[in-house]
């Protein structure tokens, strides 16, 4: 009954986080939630598996158990890697930021197309127009 | 003259450790009149220095991101700085300058807002067989994912119009960015041409190029897009 109680709570718990993650990721929110309707049905009715692992095909209970632990795992893989992602995606921008505000711009490139003469135009950083400059920064 | 005092025409180059080929490059794109923005994504090699001797506009990514993440900075920058068009194009000395006029007089002609650099369309092309392979099965990838028609889908080449650049949202930094690209041309809807272009293969550009076994890693990218937001 104890571990019953403890399994509850714990599953209940990955159930309200899958929920969370509706909006981030519906894939991952739904195999969590799926993962942790069914461990509660087991949980509560372990006489079950044995008769569950028969119909899939797989030998004992404590198997069925294992297989789906494992697939909880690759889900769990899952939604860290989709998390990775969306992090690089922030530093990403967070790069990009820095290195548009820190363009090094010559002075003038709008004339002379065709001149090939030797760059001796000071360089300015930044750019006025760049829309992604800092308020506030001083060139 | 490629372009007239009213139009600008920014060239994105991305470079990452490019200091062997990056000066060539540079000097053949001005020569001819282009404004190069040159994106040095992190690189820990001279580039930024060749860059800033040379390019019109130097942006740097303080960390190395990747190709795609370099040219959606490259792009971000040459529409802030007002571009009428826009070109891509590698560092690694592949693409020839000349081609870039084409493709321009391509986007003109047909009024499309895409002129992609095509290597097949010119007819022969000499290149190792295995790539050759691999960028077939990316045709056919590309035909059945997105729609498109084209015969070269990795192919740094490529011009577009202000408005085409605007409506692409890049968010693949690495490998997966060429098909991203492409994906984000179809969901534009804009029109598209594709332009014969020559691509020089050297030992050089072929040691920084992808390999056979990224094409596992692109298609995991791609699929990993569509799983979040």
């Amino acid at each position: 009954m104890i571990a019953q109680a403890v399994l509850s709570v714990l599953l209940a718990g990955v159930l309200l986080h899958g929920w969370t993650q509706m909006r981030r990721s519906p894939l991952v929110a739904w195999l969590s939630m799926a993962a942790a309707i069914v461990g509660l049905y087991l949980v509560w009715a372990p006489s079950h598996t044995t008769e569950l692992a028969a119909v899939l095909g797989i030998g004992r209970g404590a198997d069925l158990i294992l297989y789906l632990w494992v697939c909880i795992s690759l889900n769990l893989l899952l939604s860290l890697h989709l998390k990775l992602r969306a992090q690089q995606e922030t530093v990403t921008k967070l790069a990009r930021h820095i290195a548009l505000a820190n363009a090094v711009v010559r002075a003038e490139h709008g004339q002379a197309v065709m001149d090939t003469a030797p760059p001796t135009v000071p360089q300015l950083p930044g750019g006025a127009d760049t829309p992604t400059r800092m308020r506030g920064q001083t060139a | 003259m490629h372009s007239t005092a009213s139009e600008s025409i920014w060239v994105v180059c991305p470079a990452f450790n490019e200091a062997r080929t990056l000066s060539g490059v540079l000097s053949g794109l001005t020569a001819q009149g282009y404004r190069v923005v040159v994106v040095d994504d992190g690189s820990r090699d001279s580039t930024r220095q060749i860059a800033e001797s040379v390019a019109a506009a130097v942006v740097s990514h303080p960390v190395n991101l990747g190709q795609g993440a370099a040219l959606a900075t490259g792009i971000a920058f040459a529409l802030a700085r007002g571009a009428d068009y826009l070109v891509t194009f590698d560092s690694d000395g592949q693409h020839r300058v000349p081609d870039i006029a084409r493709l321009i007089a391509a986007l003109k002609a047909s009024g499309a807002d895409y002129a992609l650099g095509s290597r097949f369309l010119a007819g022969k092309q000499r290149m190792p067989l295995l790539r050759k392979m691999l960028l077939r099965a990316a045709t056919a990838f590309t035909a059945l994912s997105t729609g498109l028609r084209l015969t070269d889908t990795h192919n740094g080449l490529r011009a577009m119009t202000r408005r085409g650049a605007a409506a692409l949202d890049l968010r693949q930094n690495r490998m997966a960015h060429a098909s991203e690209i492409l994906a984000e041309i179809a969901r534009s809807g804009l029109a598209y041409v594709e332009v014969p272009v020559t691509i020089d293969y050297t030992e050089y550009s072929l040691a920084k190029g992808q390999r056979a076994s990224d094409a596992l890693t692109i298609l995991l990218d791609l699929f990993a897009r569509k799983l979040h937001r």
